[in-house]
């Protein structure tokens, strides 16, 4: 059997690998993170039966748990680890023809360091371990947002530096208490002993951790530097911190309050943060005229839902927020790339100057359209299936609060509706066809759009196999002592 | 004042992490909320540190026989720290050399000048 650390070591040795190959031939560093994503898309496709069907749990250095890091590679991790995998294949055979200027050898490695973090955040079973990848994430993201050294970029990456390092400062400060009161840093262990200590100081730990978390994943007070990061990046870098990293800051926040903590009496607040986001983030957007700000506010509007969805924690509640994570990396990157090659044709972010592009980018617009409408929730696409399991699970849930906040959600749907159907209509109706000529983006650029469009229509016709994934997904959650039992046997 | 001396490394280290924040929160000069970043740092990696603290003791080695366990200190904050401290400079520099680069573009490193992203 191949063992899931690979997972991790091949991203992280092949980015610092990628210096070395530069002095080969620079033209062998861009397809380095491509090797690494399709090697770590093989691996989480052939892991997902086998984590399916029991948890792999692996000791590193040859101690048992709790004595030692280990990984845990459950259907939540396999689940992440593939959905990591496959967008960034995807965004790095993007980058193969998109990234020209600047210094693309220390891009290459950035990006590769960055889905390297996300992997180990998603398969850690060590709360130190998963803050140590949370930073190697973080660090690489700012690096990256600041990548094309341009005015907008360096202001939104030193905001973004300065909150982010609050936030993991916080973090930090949460696992120094959790090390102080139970002395272990192994989740199974911590969880395991939870209940063995006064409620005020766990709450304010689970507080401090929260929050620092919270940062990073763009929940309500603490998403404002969202925004500005995510539409000055490059545009195969907002997707990625888009599609992953946010998602991954939501995954984190998730496993401390289900498995580590079982804080089931806060979710109400949960999700009435989620809730509150959701709308923010639908209000700003609809009022944006520069079509990646849009869709970085669309992106906290999306995390909104989702963390409502998580703060249900009924079985459909938890599968839907999962569902909506996958939908919404698929959607928002497909989004982000092809808005990327449009603005790099009319050189304007402004949404009125896209006029015509229908005509000009035939499959750029269709793939915009049609990311936009799953993203909406429209029928025949992936965005449908999620939040019609969203809306269930709220409906079973029942009790005043759910109820109301979900009728608050559909609101936001409709909002969001309004503004990417402007876009659209821009796309397809307005304008008289410019000056320019009608040209395609290029291969690189085509295929992830072809593989994104084909697996967002096959996921939202026929969810059956992704239905089955995220069930047992949705039960790792639910189930805390099961997760205990299968790290401490 | 017997809890003042019993819990001086917290209270330093707490001192220290909202030192940090309220530079951060109050100051105008990057360079000064990035000073404050990492006072915030240096409190977490002391409060990480008095954890396992233990007066007078040494390290969790068995290199001679008086030695008790009970005064051995835990090693396993120390290595979280060493750890921190890493991540802490790595952030530092990134940090450092972005400002570096706003100054060169904006001419000042006021934080009410560089607006060039509207909110």
């Amino acid at each position: 059997m191949v063992n899931p650390v690979l997972l991790i070591a091949v991203p992280l040795g092949l980015a610092f690998a990628i210096p070395i190959f530069g002095l080969i031939s620079k033209r062998l560093e861009k397809y380095i993170p491509v090797v690494g994503m399709l090697f770590n898309l093989v691996l989480s496709i052939y892991l997902i039966p086998k984590a399916l069907a029991h948890p792999i749990v692996v000791s590193i250095g040859g101690w048992s748990p709790p004595f030692c890091i280990n990984l845990f590679v459950g259907p939540v991790g396999v689940f992440f680890s593939a959905i990591i995998a496959l967008v960034g294949l995807l965004v790095s055979i993007y980058a193969l023809d998109y990234i020209k200027e600047g210094d693309t050898g220390k891009y290459h490695m950035l990006f590769l360091l960055l889905l390297a973090g996300a992997q180990g955040v998603v398969l850690t079973g060590d709360i130190f371990n998963l803050f140590v990848f949370y930073e190697i994430l973080c660090i690489s993201s700012y690096a990256l947002v600041g990548f094309l050294r341009d005015r907008d970029g360096l202001e939104a990456a030193i905001k973004y530096l300065v909150q982010g390092s609050i936030g993991t400062g916080l973090v930090l400060t949460g696992i120094a208490f959790i090390y102080g009161l139970y002395g272990t840093l192994n989740m199974a262990d911590i969880a395991r002993h939870i209940n063995s200590i006064k409620p005020a100081a766990n709450f304010i730990t689970l507080a401090l951790i929260i929050t620092g978390l919270g940062v990073e994943a763009a929940i309500f007070p603490m998403n404002a530097w969202l925004p500005d990061a995510h539409s000055s990046a490059p545009s195969s870098i907002s997707a990625i911190l888009s599609g992953i990293a946010i998602e991954v800051g939501v995954y984190a926040m998730a496993r401390v309050i289900f498995t580590i903590f079982g804080a089931t009496d806060i979710l109400g607040f949960i999700a009435l943060i989620g809730i509150i986001t959701l709308l923010i983030g639908e209000m700003s957007a609809l009022k944006q005229n520069n079509i990646k700000r849009m869709l970085a506010y669309s992106s906290t509007g999306q995390i909104g839902l989702i963390v409502f969805a998580f703060a249900i924690a009924t079985s459909y509640g938890i599968e839907g927020g999962l569902f909506q994570i996958l939908n919404h990396s698929l959607s928002k990157a497909l989004l982000f790339l092809a808005a990327g090659y449009m603005i790099y044709r009319t050189g304007s972010m402004e949404i009125s100057s896209l006029e015509g592009m229908g005509k000009k980018m035939p499959f750029t617009s269709l793939g915009f359209t049609i990311g936009a409408f799953s993203l909406v929730g429209l029928p025949p696409f992936a965005g449908f299936a999620s939040k019609f399991l969203i809306v269930k699970a709220a409906l079973i849930k029942g009790g005043g609060l759910y109820t109301c906040l979900i009728v608050l959600a559909l609101f936001g749907t409709v909002i969001e509706g309004a503004y990417f159907f402007r876009v659209v209509q821009v796309l397809y109706f307005k304008g008289k066809g410019g000056t320019l000529a009608r040209q395609e983006a290029p291969f690189a650029a085509l295929l992830p759009f072809l593989v994104l469009v084909l697996l967002i229509v096959f996921i939202g016709v026929y969810p059956g196999p992704v239905e089955h994934v995220l069930n047992s997904a949705a039960s790792e959650f639910i189930h805390r002592i099961a997760y205990i039992q299968g790290v401490l046997r | 004042m017997n809890f003042l001396y019993a819990n001086t490394y917290y209270i330093a280290a707490f001192g220290l992490i909202f030192i940090g924040l309220y530079i951060v929160m109050a100051k105008r000069n990057l360079v000064k909320v990035i000073i404050g970043l990492s006072f915030v740092d240096s409190g977490i990696n002391l409060l990480l540190i008095s954890i396992g603290y233990i007066k007078g003791g040494t390290a969790p080695i068995f290199s001679r026989p008086d030695i008790s366990p009970l005064k051995m200190v835990d090693p396993v904050p120390q290595a979280l720290v060493l750890t921190a401290i890493v991540i802490g400079v790595a952030v530092l520099a990134l940090a450092l050399s972005l400002v570096v680069r706003l100054y060169q573009e904006y001419g000042t490193l006021d934080i009410r000048k560089i607006r060039g992203l509207k909110w």
